[in-house]
């Protein structure tokens, strides 16, 4: 199992930090930390629900596509408060994969050729200003920002 | 997330309470099936007290579409937080769905 610095207490003001269990169920504990955190950041409801809708859907590509192992995973994630800006990154050891190098959905193709893959990935594209991705010992570091 | 179905004589209206994201998608996905499969073609899902959603819910919504244009049948949503719809345009649904602003609008429509 992955081992990962939880010293969310010791961290400054205007930043959170919080593991998540490789578990759809911990949805809610992400949406009720990162809820917490924009609240205390005066972020509004509006933006608070695009950076949650943003989350949501890498931890869930995380969930159902980065382990094959079986095995109970850790993802690290960690929001910091910037001027005019919210700065999230998201660490995972499950397979490689790079969000910023997947393919766009076709959002303009007849409707019986609609798909639902990739639309996780255009929603996390849409809502956020800038997505940095690196793999990094042996796990996937990515950062999201999200001007204010 | 609640989910409240109300039959009519024409047509169906779930009604969601709370978030419909990867956890609770499956449970939707069932209800709206039984439905569909026990010969419901018109159905209405009033997000009115719906607070978010997310790809895996779109996942379902289009699914069902699929079904029910296949078996003639329809499906309107209506009473959406303006930044659920945001959701649904940003993804190209709006083109495809019809999204009404009351249930009075989507009775009307379905």
């Amino acid at each position: 199992m992955a081992h990962f610095d939880n010293s969310e207490q010791k961290k400054p003001m205007g930043s959170i930090s919080f593991v998540l269990k490789n578990n759809l169920s911990e949805l809610d504990v992400l949406c009720e930390h990162l809820s917490g955190f924009c609240r205390s950041c005066g972020v509004s409801k509006r933006q608070t629900f695009e950076i949650n809708l943003a989350l949501d859907e890498l931890f869930t590509n995380i969930i159902n596509h980065g382990f094959t192992d079986g095995d109970e995973h850790l993802v690290q994630v960690t929001c910091e408060s910037e001027d005019n800006a919210l700065r999230i990154t998201i660490e995972d050891d499950g397979i490689p994969f790079n969000p910023t190098a997947a393919p766009h959905p076709n959002l303009k193709c007849a409707f019986k050729d609609r798909e639902i893959g990739g639309l996780g990935i255009h929603l996390i594209r849409s809502y956020m200003d800038h997505i940095e991705y690196r793999r990094r010992g042996g796990k996937n570091v990515l950062v999201l920002t999200k001007a204010l | 997330m609640d989910i409240t179905e109300t039959k009519h004589e024409q047509y169906s209206v779930f009604k969601l309470n709370g978030r419909l994201d990867s956890n609770t998608a499956m449970g939707f996905e069932q209800k709206l099936f039984d439905c569909i499969e026990n010969g419901t073609q018109r159905l209405i899902l009033d997000f009115q007290d719906l607070d978010y959603i997310s790809s895996a819910g779109l996942r379902v919504i289009l699914k069902a579409t699929k079904n029910l244009k296949g078996a003639e049948g329809k499906l309107v949503l209506c009473s959406m937080q303006d930044y659920v719809k945001e959701v649904f345009e940003i993804s190209g649904f709006d083109s495809f769905l019809p999204i009404e602003a009351t249930l009075d609008d989507a009775v009307k429509t379905v």
